[in-house]
């Protein structure tokens, strides 16, 4: 059963179809990437989710119920893009309040933020101010407030921003975790290479629409280009007609060649051996998510236009 | 119910812990202090006494007639002399601080309307004032002599003074100069505690949103729970200064009036007994409800509209002095209708005034101790109360709406146009 099903969810606003008839389903346990670009629709889409923003049409169906905004909210995590906290709050306090406003008592919510201080190294900040945190450290404050009433379902948005590469593999280490330990992440970022590492699933939002649905794999073969490099101890000679391929960037020893469509990669090497060429590697180039995230929005125009409805 | 709590908690405790807040709460009984010993002290300290010659050329002034002035008040010393000094009177040498000439004159003629009381300082109202009631006395008693009314019927004629005094048929005790004192001072207070404390709802909106932690919480929390445990904690802190304040006041209160018993301190004891008059005529327990309910339903009625106006702004000061104008400018009309209010408490202005619940909170209580029923028909109380509440639930779902698009609107500049729409869409 999945956690988080979206049916038909759509929301427009005066001056734009801001969700328009998106579905997607999230099953438990998945590292659910979110993508798309500025403006697509992502964080409307994810406040319909946390409860904050109600559809226009459509249902969200959460944990095989139907989502109620008041009871479900303290299953869910949201860590927003635009984020921050109370710059004169002590951070320990702050954590309470925040853990509480989730439902959690008072003496839960202490012994769970002094175990994530512990961990996160943090013990000695609880009598400090907002205010006097670097970005970094009121990031890693700002991710243990979101997970420490345990959610079904965490949604972070861009959780990276602001932080050293050690934080950031902190803050990843804990995203598998979570994972592993039975929660659902929906992670919703620019970086296409943090999505290539962390994510499953990935759906990539655009203009209000679902423009693309799958695992990371599918999605990569879907879009794959039947490039391949090859490495040989010579420069391949030139084709005769009856090459399964074309060069498309030919290096001293290595070359990229696109296999014809209807012929295989064994066509290909069959051919090279016939040719007498040495072979030292044959590898299959898939496309990066970055490349596909490219052209499937620039192929539509690139500036969302303000629709009429 | 136990999410609002917390909200409330926090908005409350973040105040009343602020050093302001502490700073705010003593100051005021500290202030009252030093207005009853200060007053006190510096006209105690302040008194000098003014030496005046008089330059008799009527002959109705006498030393004895001055003498017997000067034994009745003591702020001024007037001694009769005989100079025919030029144009220019030597004060230093002299030793006097004024020269009154009086010039010659008779009994039963018009005095000059002008005497010249000439010095080379200047003197108040109060000094002019002094002597002229000095003068003034003198002369009446020499027309007396003159008309042979002697001790005996100066008595017959002093019983003469009739006064005129308004007295409401309905409400025996109320003395009108008592009332419209309470009405206003209970005004005013109406009247800070909604601009002071609704801007701090308005701020403590705006400081939410530009620290972009609105967005966390209305993830846990309806937007509307957001502004009421925001809108009811503000309100608690101010409950709270004003009932630290009243405690104050009795404290001191009654320690001044132990200290002051004696009869030392004249201000001071004037203070402590005009407060004691207000304690002992007035309905004191129906004026203290009517004063939490106009203060509470007046602070929840324009705080949820401050509230609203600061979810739509974004960081920039000046629009949020822009978009709560009309608003503050509500409230300084319901003042300017207060001070009609005081004055003629049952004409139209007062009563529509009092059940209008834009203007009701300030007005209502510049009539209500003038008397309920006397001056205020239970109806309209109980109208006015009607209107309070549920002007203050609509102005409550009104500003709920706004909040809710308002708290995660960045970047655009909004109008009250805007804002009106958003309040109107059907979600």
């Amino acid at each position: 059963m999945p956690l988080l099903e979206l049916q038909q969810l759509k929301k427009y606003f005066a001056s734009q179809k801001a969700v328009d008839d998106i579905s997607l389903t999230v099953e438990k346990g998945q590292i659910f990437g979110l993508l798309g670009p500025n403006g697509a629709g992502k964080t409307t889409l994810i406040r319909m989710i946390t409860g904050i923003f109600y559809p226009d049409e459509g249902q969200i169906i959460f944990d095989g119920k139907k989502f109620d905004p008041v009871k479900d909210v303290g299953y869910i995590g949201y860590m927003p893009e635009e984020r921050g906290l109370y710059k004169k709050m002590k951070i320990g306090e702050q954590a309470m309040y925040l853990a509480q406003l989730k439902g959690l008592s008072r003496s839960d919510a202490q012994a769970r933020i002094k175990e994530w201080f512990v961990k996160f190294e943090m013990e000695s900040w609880w009598n400090k101010k907002v205010e006097d945190l670097s970005k970094g450290m009121s990031q890693k404050l700002q991710f243990v407030t979101t997970i420490l009433h345990r959610p079904k379902l965490v949604i972070l948005d861009e959780p990276f921003s602001g932080l050293d590469p050690v934080n950031s593999n902190l803050i990843k280490d804990e995203i598998f975790k979570l994972a592993q330990n039975g929660s659902t992440i929906i992670f919703s970022t620019h970086r296409m290479e943090q999505v290539e590492e962390i994510c499953n699933h990935i759906v990539l939002v655009n203009k209000g629409k679902k423009i693309l649905d799958g695992t990371v794999t599918q999605v990569k073969q879907e879009f794959k280009e039947n490039l391949f490099r090859i490495g040989s101890s010579e420069v391949i000679p030139a084709l005769n007609g009856n090459a399964p391929f074309e060069i498309l960037n030919s290096g001293k020893a290595n070359a990229i060649v696109r296999i014809q469509e209807g012929k295989t990669p064994n066509d290909v090497l069959q051919y090279l051996i016939s040719q007498n060429v040495a072979i030292h590697s044959f590898q299959e180039i898939l496309p990066t998510l970055n490349d596909i995230f490219i052209r499937l929005v620039e192929s539509s125009p690139a500036a969302r236009q303000f629709q009429s409805i | 119910m136990r999410k609002t709590f917390l909200i409330i908690k926090r908005e409350y405790m973040t105040r009343v812990r602020k050093k302001t807040f502490i700073i705010g709460t003593l100051l005021f009984p500290i202030l009252y202090l030093l207005l009853i010993f200060g007053t006190g002290y510096i006209a105690e300290k302040s008194r000098q006494q003014l030496k005046i010659a008089v330059l008799d050329s009527s002959g109705f002034f006498t030393s004895q007639k001055l003498n017997l002035q000067n034994l009745a008040d003591e702020s001024s010393i007037m001694d009769l002399v005989k100079t025919t000094a030029g144009k220019s009177y030597d004060y230093d040498a002299s030793g006097y601080d004024a020269l009154l000439i009086i010039p010659a004159m008779k009994w039963d003629t018009a005095a000059p309307n002008n005497l010249v009381l000439k010095a080379n300082k200047s003197y108040g109202a109060s000094v002019e004032s002094a002597v002229q009631t000095k003068v003034n006395r003198i002369w009446d008693e020499v027309k007396n002599e003159n008309l042979g009314i002697d001790a005996g019927k100066r008595e017959i004629l002093a019983l003469n003074r009739i006064q005129v005094k308004a007295v409401n048929e309905n409400d025996e005790k109320m003395d009108a100069g008592l009332s419209s004192g309470i009405g206003m001072a209970c005004g005013f207070l109406i009247y800070f505690i909604i601009l002071i404390y609704g801007s701090q709802v308005m701020m403590g909106v705006m400081e939410e949103k530009t620290n972009r932690i609105a967005e966390i919480i209305v993830s846990s929390v309806k937007p509307f729970q957001m502004m009421l445990g925001k809108i009811i904690g503000i309100g608690l802190v101010a409950l709270t200064q004003f009932l630290l304040w009243i405690a104050f006041v009795f404290v001191i209160y009654n320690v001044t009036a132990n200290l002051t018993g004696s009869g030392s301190g004249g201000a001071a004891n004037q203070i402590v007994g005009s407060i004691q008059t207000i304690f002992t005529s007035v309905n004191l327990p129906l004026t203290l409800f009517c004063f939490a309910f106009y203060f509470l339903g007046g602070f929840f009625f324009y705080a949820s509209i401050y509230g609203a106006i600061g979810s739509a702004i974004n960081e920039d000061v000046r629009e949020a002095q822009s978009l709560s104008f009309p608003v503050t400018m509500l409230v300084i009309i319901s003042i300017v209708l207060m001070t009609t209010a005081v004055n003629d408490p049952t004409g139209p202005i007062a009563v529509w005034g009092s059940i209008i619940p834009l203007s009701s909170p300030i007005v209502m209580m510049a009539r209500i101790p003038y008397g309920v029923p006397g001056t205020v028909p239970v109806w309209q109380l109980a109208l006015s109360m009607g209107l309070l509440i549920a002007g203050f639930i609509f102005t409550t779902w009104f500003a709920a709406k706004i909040y809710r698009t308002g708290i995660l609107m960045y970047g655009k500049k909004t109008s009250w146009k805007e804002m009106l729409r958003w309040a109107f869409r059907k979600n």
